[in-house]
């Protein structure tokens, strides 16, 4: 009976490693997160760990960067200064592009003008809408929203979807189950801004957006989600198959507001602002978390599941 | 005697049991068909709203899908003069009419209890809302919070036209235009 019980748990043991999605990690030095003076350093010390391969899909993710103060354009520098030597296309957003006021002054302060050398290079915004968010932000022509709360864009072999956490109603479920269900794209990613996973304790999981976006996310093989709310970086350890990363530290940092022993917290970064820089090539997405100070904070592979 | 005894009272518990349950079954349902004719006006009355800012919309610049920052901002402010001129009389109740209100709020404490309840207080309280107006005709100001709405719940109330929203303010609940900004009709207590 005993031997019977050992090779059923080996069985379940098995076929849960099958199918959660492999992630390979590699290791930072703890000094690296901290120094400030690596600021000064940062463009002759830009260490890439993404392999740049010929047709890859390159992208940035950031989040809740909407503020136009002295961090955010601090890290816009850096964005500008990694884009030299991983050229990215594109940048997705995780909303909260911009906090308080929303005057036409106010979307030139807090985005365009500090995004200035990247939207001039041609480099292509995709805002997803945060709970500081207007819903007129849609028609907003940097924002690359075509006038839609939630919409579809396609990369390559990556099919992205941006959708509106802050509304998740009937209408936008059944748009998402509908797109999921006739893709045939390889790689789906989600980005949106409240996390259904989150080691924060300002914020924490949504488990209400759970509740509903997750089962279709498992049903219809999406591979990865971005979101933000949470103003720190986080790699959630991944659920149901599903990695999870937090990328909302773009404008503020909430220092040592992630739990620590978190079940979910694969790692996390709430000590300084950052971004993450994203390739996705075949049936693998790198990605490499650089912070203020120009430091790579975290960088991994994402295998993805057939 | 004793066994006899212990047998028909079980009958008659089961009888009544059955009684009760037929009772609340017959209740449910009816309670149900008022539910559908309250939500039937309620989503009438937000259609009409929509048909009038229509109107109003039809006749400013239309804003296209890649507007300038200037453009957003001059259609907004034209459009909400024209809404609250078109509404000067509106009050509050016009749409979440007593009925409206008492199912919504049904809808509300059934979907949160407990732990959930205190959770959702404290993130609608915390929100940075305050020094929002909570009056008919008047602009949510776009430099405060709008409060997610709990999925879950979305799906438990009625479904509004696309342009409209519903929101939390405080224990209050909005219902908002989502272009315009203006605040169309509200419920206080909303959240128990």
């Amino acid at each position: 009976m005993k031997r019977i019980n050992n090779f059923l748990l080996i069985l379940v043991l098995a076929f849960y490693s099958s199918a959660l999605p492999t992630v390979f990690v590699r290791t930072v030095s703890s000094q690296s997160l901290t120094k400030p003076d690596v600021i000064s350093q940062r463009s002759s010390s830009l260490k890439l760990t993404l392999p740049l391969q010929e047709g890859s899909v390159r992208f940035l993710a950031i989040g809740d960067t909407g503020r136009g103060n002295k961090e955010q354009n601090e890290l816009a520098k850096v964005m500008v200064d990694y884009r030299k030597a991983f050229p990215y296309e594109f940048v997705i957003m995780t909303g909260d592009n911009i906090y308080y006021q929303e005057k036409a002054e106010d979307m030139k302060t807090k985005f365009e003008n500090v995004y200035r050398p990247l939207l001039n290079d041609g480099v292509k915004f995709y805002a997803t809408l945060g709970n500081h968010d207007e819903s007129n932000q849609r028609f907003y022509e940097p924002f690359n929203m075509n006038g839609q709360e939630y919409y579809r864009i396609k990369k390559g072999e990556v099919a992205f979807y941006s959708l509106n956490s802050t509304y998740m109603d009937k209408r936008q479920l059944d748009w998402l189950q509908d797109e999921l269900a006739k893709d045939t794209t390889k790689w789906k990613i989600a980005f949106f801004h409240h996390p259904p996973y989150s080691s924060g304790k300002r914020h924490g999981s949504d488990e209400k957006l759970r509740e509903v976006v997750e089962p279709l996310f498992v049903k219809y093989g999406v591979d990865v989600v971005f979101a933000g709310h949470e103003h720190f970086y986080e790699r959630i350890k991944p659920q149901k198959g599903i990695p999870y990363f937090i990328t909302g530290a773009g404008g503020k940092i909430r220092k040592g507001d992630i739990k620590k022993n978190s079940p979910f917290t694969e790692k996390g970064f709430d000590t300084d602002l950052s971004f993450m820089l994203i390739e996705v090539w075949k049936d693998e997405m790198h990605f490499q978390v650089i912070s203020r100070s120009g430091a790579t904070v975290d960088s991994g592979v994402i295998k993805r599941k057939n | 005697m004793n066994g006899v005894t212990k047998y028909y009272s079980l009958i008659i518990f089961l009888a009544l049991s059955l009684f009760a349950a037929a009772q609340i079954s017959t209740a449910q349902n009816l309670k149900s068909s008022q539910d559908k004719k309250t939500i039937a006006a309620f989503e009438k009355s937000a259609k009409n709203y929509v048909k009038l800012r229509e109107r109003i919309e039809n006749k400013l610049p239309k804003l296209s899908k890649d507007a300038t920052a200037e453009q957003i901002e001059a259609h907004k402010t034209a459009f909400q003069r024209s809404v609250q001129s078109a509404r000067s009389s509106a009050k509050q109740g016009d749409i979440f009419t007593p009925a409206a209100t008492e199912l919504i709020k049904a809808i509300i404490k059934n979907e949160f209890k407990g732990k959930e309840r205190v959770e959702l207080r404290k993130t609608v309280l915390e929100a940075d809302t305050q020094g929002v107006p909570l009056k008919i005709n008047f602009p949510y100001p776009d430099s405060k919070e709008q409060i997610e709405m709990p999925a879950t719940l979305l799906l438990a109330l009625p479904q509004l036209p696309k342009q409209l929203r519903f929101r939390f303010l405080g224990r209050s609940l909005l219902l908002l235009d989502r272009e315009n900004g203006l605040i169309i009709d509200y419920m206080t207590n909303a959240l128990p």
